[in-house]
């Protein structure tokens, strides 16, 4: 009942009845998929739900708690590489691929422990810890890059260079391999799960404090919480969760390379996550799943604006709608809506 | 024949991919080109049904945005011109010759430098000069293209379905699966920089997809789906090496992109120099992010070699040569990627690249009467290009390839036409005689050793008219008795630790 | 001899490095450590500045007065850039941050589309001279006069003249500097455009020694956020010097001995470290160093 209550608390769009009619519609059409579109389309929708666990992570660290980070695909390739390396080493066994997921997530949780400790117990500015994350990023890359070799072997796998690590093994549990639509399945729950779980939390008590640190450091700090230690927290949740989109991204694609963890694939999330409206949880996973839809599309047609056009919309949506065009689309006063959802606490750090 | 559907006809005319009428396919290619803004033909699903009927349908990946649009819109335009020629009837000269070697169909192009010779020495007389064992004699050869007396493929007209990868893999990926699994393409075509193979190589092979590479790259790739029809290390590293030997002195300095390509081709490098008389004194390896050079230009110094292997990629790292030229150092460079791929030559202001000796396979300088005519041909549908590569030239000859070996086969079933593909063709390509090797699915080109002068100007002082890609054959590959599907790289390979110990051996 | 070719060879190329540094920062010092815009179309206005300078130099045009004109275009792009969209973003700095980005996607595409992959890039002006072993550019020795010169114009500009006087009231308490009669929307108009047009003229400054193409201002991006953050906002000039001369001197020997992947990584952990153990940058120190230098 709590979490219940949790879950409509005012953190997030959409408490009304009709909402949650919409709600469940849309999941029941995207778990119907399998009826309408084919099994290429259904791994492409795999493709575009995948990348929302990440943008929820940096929707909270940024849109909650006021911590922009560039570096959110560093944890991304991390886990992917983490779980190559494990699952390829564990084929004899079928979980391997179990094993690898979850040493993945941890490795994402002490990496980030670590930078996080750096980062928010040695003070540092806030606008510089987007650069920090930047950097760490194309370290990262530059370091992947040059593993080529055949003395970047771990076990039976190698780390691939620039070419990236290939032949890594889909997901599996038991004899089950997640594969086509299983896998879209798989990652469709994942995401739902993902997201309740992320309401929930931003709702509860961890929320609130994350919008104080947010609003005014300094005060949620004389009301005698540590500020650095709930920032580590949802710094480390974050890497987390972009961990989790890289274990499903080389599952679904079974091959992943440094460039991934690139300059331009570092700014992207950020995008996803200021169109949609970064402190609305649902207006983000909306403008994932879309944006990364329009992008496909745009790249299928062979067309070349379609940096431009990315570019584009994310100006006009900055210049128009700063609170993301999701958020200004479900605020509007609709004729049927007698009430105006209210917006719990104005926020201001931009 | 292709009338028999005239709606696609005219989807297909829009779309400057246009059949019948020529007079319109150049206009639009023109406009195409003029704005340089190609709208590629998307099918409509309806149309991936038919199979053996309807269009033969060429699935065709490239960058056209992003860091390797330079590469990707000469492929592109490759690929619309191959098209274009099939779909009115023409067709490069060569046939299947069993294995082995170029064969009875070759008529390899024998015309050696005549343009640019000044100040690489070598004495050029023509058919009327005189004649004595040092010189070189030549004859200008035909041009290549001939009638097929087919329009289309069987009959069938030939349509590109090109998406636009944007230089970012996990698109590749995807675009990868549209293709084959949602469009089903006969043939792809596909496929820059290694990165982009090796993401795409896994769903092609899951799908037993017919697939050509045709970039220069690393080598090594021994793949039972996959067609490379770029030149690799062995063909490029080992005449480039022995030249520089010859001419310059044995003591050879390597500044390579530090990734798959560079680290590779700098072992070739190494391993090679001493089996021609040469050694490699020193090698560094660079970050693609680095983009000054001072550095590395005085640890050169610091070296003092003969010459320099310059193995730099991407844009950043073009900036070397500027850099290098403005502070004084004026050392022969050789390289496997320069001026063939990125046209240097043409973009930066003299002397940047004076020196540059590359072993190319192509490039648009070529000094012969079927590249002229290549070269023409292009121009005439892409004015506004301003050069032509030597992987362009590669799609260009593959998609013929590919054509012809659909009519051997007399189908477009992808298991059938690859038993044809594994015949031992040979190919008269814009560069000269290209044989297709079958156990392997790598081709032997006819490389020529490119040097640029102070005023940029390319001339062509040696060549090899068949070098084989034979490191896979040497590793026992054949793709035909023992299907793989993986890439080989030279520490698997106890040869090549045999080579380095001589080399230590004599420093 | 060799050890004095030596000797110049690692000053010319400490000198370099620091060049570089300061030349792909000193744009964005203004921008950024001034406004506290996080300004990432940084790279695209050196692009821009770079496409000028390129384009004038083919038409015959001298090149310092291709660098001039380049600043002045550059200076009013970004003046139309201030007005039009920067301006929403003031205090919102990581608003800036993504509008900015979107920025620099649509410079970079836009120029590929319009001019191409590549330009045919202008040669490096003066010749080379020798010493030893070793040989050097003569340009290259231009740029680190001209970056110094650069950066002590720019102190001169904020120290000196009224513009300065009245930006640096700004930027320290907008209000209290409206209130007392200064027009703090023009100053940051100004101050932008003076950040966009030094991005552009160093971009022309560095332009022959690159290649000229759509995505080249990339190249500079994360050199010139390096710089800056360790620089520090506490004296965003002297910060600037002082880390590229330190960033300089870790990069030019580690990578003269071990080659240039580990010179990059030893300026990116230096860097890293930097910041966590001064996360008031290098200016901090050197600013309360001088204080009490004076203050003595």
């Amino acid at each position: 009942m709590r979490l219940l209550h949790l879950v409509n608390g005012g953190e997030d769009l959409g408490r009304s009845r009709w909402f949650w009619i919409g709600f469940a519609a849309v999941i029941l059409a995207l778990v119907a998929l399998p009826l309408y579109q084919t099994e290429f389309e259904a791994s492409n929708a795999s493709y575009y739900l995948l990348n929302i666990p990440l943008a929820l992570g940096l929707s909270m660290l940024w849109g909650y708690c006021g911590i922009l980070s560039f570096g959110q695909v560093a944890y991304f390739g991390i886990a992917g590489y983490a779980y190559g390396v494990i699952a390829g080493n564990l084929t004899e066994t079928s979980w391997g691929p179990l094993v690898g997921s979850v040493g993945g997530l941890l490795l994402c949780a002490a990496v980030g422990a670590i930078f996080g400790y750096f980062v928010f117990f040695g003070r540092v500015q806030g606008w510089i810890v987007p650069i920090l994350t930047l950097v760490f990023t194309l370290l990262l890359e530059t370091f992947l890059g040059q593993t080529a070799g055949y003395q970047w072997r771990i076990g039976a796998v190698q780390l691939g260079g620039y070419n990236g690590m290939t032949g890594i093994p889909p997901f599996q549990i038991g004899n089950f391999i997640f594969q086509g639509y299983a896998f879209y399945f798989f990652a469709l729950s994942l995401t739902v799960a993902v997201y309740f779980i992320s309401r929930i939390l931003m709702n509860a008590h961890f929320g609130k404090i994350m919008i104080a640190i947010r609003e005014d450091v300094l005060r949620t700090e004389t009301l005698g919480y540590d500020v650095r230690f709930y920032q580590l927290g949802v710094f480390v949740l974050a890497a987390m969760l972009a961990g989790l989109s890289g274990l499903l991204y080389v599952q679904w694609g079974n091959y992943i390379t440094p460039s991934q963890v690139g300059l331009l694939p570092a700014a992207l999330p950020v995008i996803w996550v200021a169109v949609g409206g970064r402190n609305r949880l649902l207006a983000v996973a909306i403008a994932t799943y879309l944006l990364n839809w329009i992008n496909y599309t745009l790249s299928e047609a062979g067309n070349q604006y379609a940096p431009v056009i990315m570019g584009a919309l994310l100006l006009l949506v900055m210049l128009f709608f700063p609170r993301g065009i999701i958020v200004a689309i479900a605020e509007l006063r609709w004729p049927w809506r007698r009430d105006v959802t209210p917006v719990s606490v104005q926020d201001r750090s931009a | 024949m292709a009338t028999q559907i005239p709606k696609e006809l005219e989807t297909q005319a829009e779309s400057g991919q246009a059949v019948e009428r020529r007079t319109v396919v150049q206009g639009i290619g023109a406009a195409v080109a003029a704005t340089a803004l190609p709208k590629f033909g998307v099918m409509t699903r309806s149309t991936a049904l038919a199979a053996e009927s309807g269009p033969v349908k060429i699935g065709f990946i490239e960058d056209y945005s992003g860091n390797l649009s330079v590469y990707g819109l000469q492929k592109l335009h490759a690929a619309q011109l191959a098209i274009k020629e099939i779909n009115e009837g023409k067709t490069l000269k060569g046939g299947p010759v069993g294995a082995g070697g170029l064969g009875a169909e070759a008529n390899f192009a024998g015309k050696p430098p005549t343009i640019g010779i000044q100040g690489t020495g070598l004495p050029v007389v023509n058919d009327g000069g005189p004649k004595d064992h040092k010189d070189v004699v030549f004859a200008e050869d035909e041009d290549v293209l001939i009638d097929s007396g087919d329009k289309g493929i069987l009959g069938r007209e030939v349509q590109l379905i090109a998406p636009d990868g944007q230089s970012n893999n996990a698109l590749w990926q995807q675009l990868a699966r549209r293709l084959i699994q949602q469009d089903k393409v006969d043939v792809l075509v596909a496929g820059f920089a290694s990165a982009e193979r090796e993401a795409i190589r896994p769903i092609v092979d899951r799908a037993k997809q017919l697939y050509f590479y045709t970039n220069q790259y690393e080598g090594g790739v021994a793949d039972a789906n996959t067609f490379c029809t770029g030149p690799v290390c062995e063909q490029q590293v080992i005449p480039g090496v022995s030249y520089m030997v010859e001419k310059f002195g044995p003591r050879g300095y390597t500044i390579a992109a530090d990734y798959n390509f560079g680290q590779l081709t700098a072992a070739w490098t190494r391993a090679f120099a001493p089996l021609v008389g040469g050694e490699i004194i020193g090698e560094e390896f660079i970050p693609l992010s680095v983009s000054e050079f001072s550095t590395v230009i005085a640890r050169i110094q610091q070296a003092k070699p003969d010459w320099v292997m310059t193995l730099l990629v991407g844009q950043n790292q073009h900036n070397y040569y500027p850099q290098a030229a403005a502070a004084g150092l004026r050392l022969p460079m050789v390289s496997t990627v320069n001026m063939a791929q990125g046209y240097e030559h043409r973009r930066f202001k003299p002397p940047s690249l004076a020196g540059m000796h590359n072993a190319i396979q192509y490039q648009m300088e070529v000094p012969t009467n079927r590249n002229r005519a290549f070269v023409k041909r292009w121009m005439a549908m892409f004015p506004n290009d301003q050069y032509i590569g030597e992987m362009a030239q590669n799609t260009y000859f593959t998609i013929h390839l590919y054509a012809k070996a659909v009519r051997l086969a007399g189908t477009t079933d992808q298991q059938q036409v690859k038993k044809a593909l594994e015949s031992g063709w040979t190919i008269e390509a814009p560069e000269g005689a290209v044989f297709l090797e079958p156990g392997t699915h790598h081709c032997a080109h006819y490389i020529r050793l490119a040097v640029c002068d102070e005023n940029h100007n390319v001339s062509f002082p040696r060549s090899w008219p068949m070098i084989q890609a034979w490191w896979l054959q040497r590793l026992g590959v054949n793709l035909i008795r023992h299907p793989e599907y993986k890439q080989y790289v030279p520490d698997e390979d106890p040869y090549f630790a045999m080579f380095l110990k001589n080399k230590s051996k004599k420093t | 001899m060799d050890t004095l070719g030596l000797l110049a060879s690692i000053l010319y190329q400490f000198g370099t490095n620091a060049a570089f540094l300061l030349l792909a920062a000193i744009g964005l010092v203004v921008i950024l450590g001034m406004m506290n815009i996080i300004n990432l179309a940084h790279g695209e206005l050196m692009m821009m500045g770079a496409y000028i300078a390129t384009i004038v130099t083919h038409r015959g045009i001298p090149f310092p007065l291709a660098v001039l004109l380049a600043f002045l275009l550059v200076a009013m792009f970004g003046a139309a850039l201030e007005r039009v969209i920067i301006r929403r973003f003031y205090g919102h700095e990581l608003g800036a941050l993504v509008v900015t980005w979107g920025i620099s996607l649509i410079m970079g595409q836009g120029t590929l589309l319009f001019f191409g992959p590549f330009m045919p890039s202008i040669g490096i002006p003066g010749g080379s001279f020798s010493l030893g072993a070793y040989s050097f550019a003569t340009y290259w020795i231009v740029l680190i006069g001209v970056s110094a010169i650069l950066i002590a114009a720019l102190w001169w500009i904020y120290q000196n003249t009224r513009f300065g006087l009245m930006a640096r009231a700004t930027m320290q308490k907008a209000a209290m500097a409206e209130a007392l009669g200064v027009n703090t929307d023009r100053v940051y108009m100004l101050t932008f455009a003076l950040g966009s047009g030094l991005a552009g003229a160093c971009g022309a400054l560095l332009a022959p020694t690159v290649s000229i193409s759509p995505l080249m201002g990339q190249q500079f991006v994360a050199p010139a956020f390096i710089t800056v953050v360790v620089g520090g906002a506490a004296n965003v000039l002297l910060g600037a010097i002082g880390s590229s001369l330190l960033l300089s001197a870790v990069k030019t020997p580690v990578g003269l001995l071990f080659g240039a992947f580990i010179g990059t990584v030893a300026l990116l952990l230096t860097a890293l470290i930097i910041i966590r153990l001064m996360p008031n940058g290098v200016s901090f120190y050197l600013q309360r160093f001088t204080e009490r230098r004076v203050g003595a």
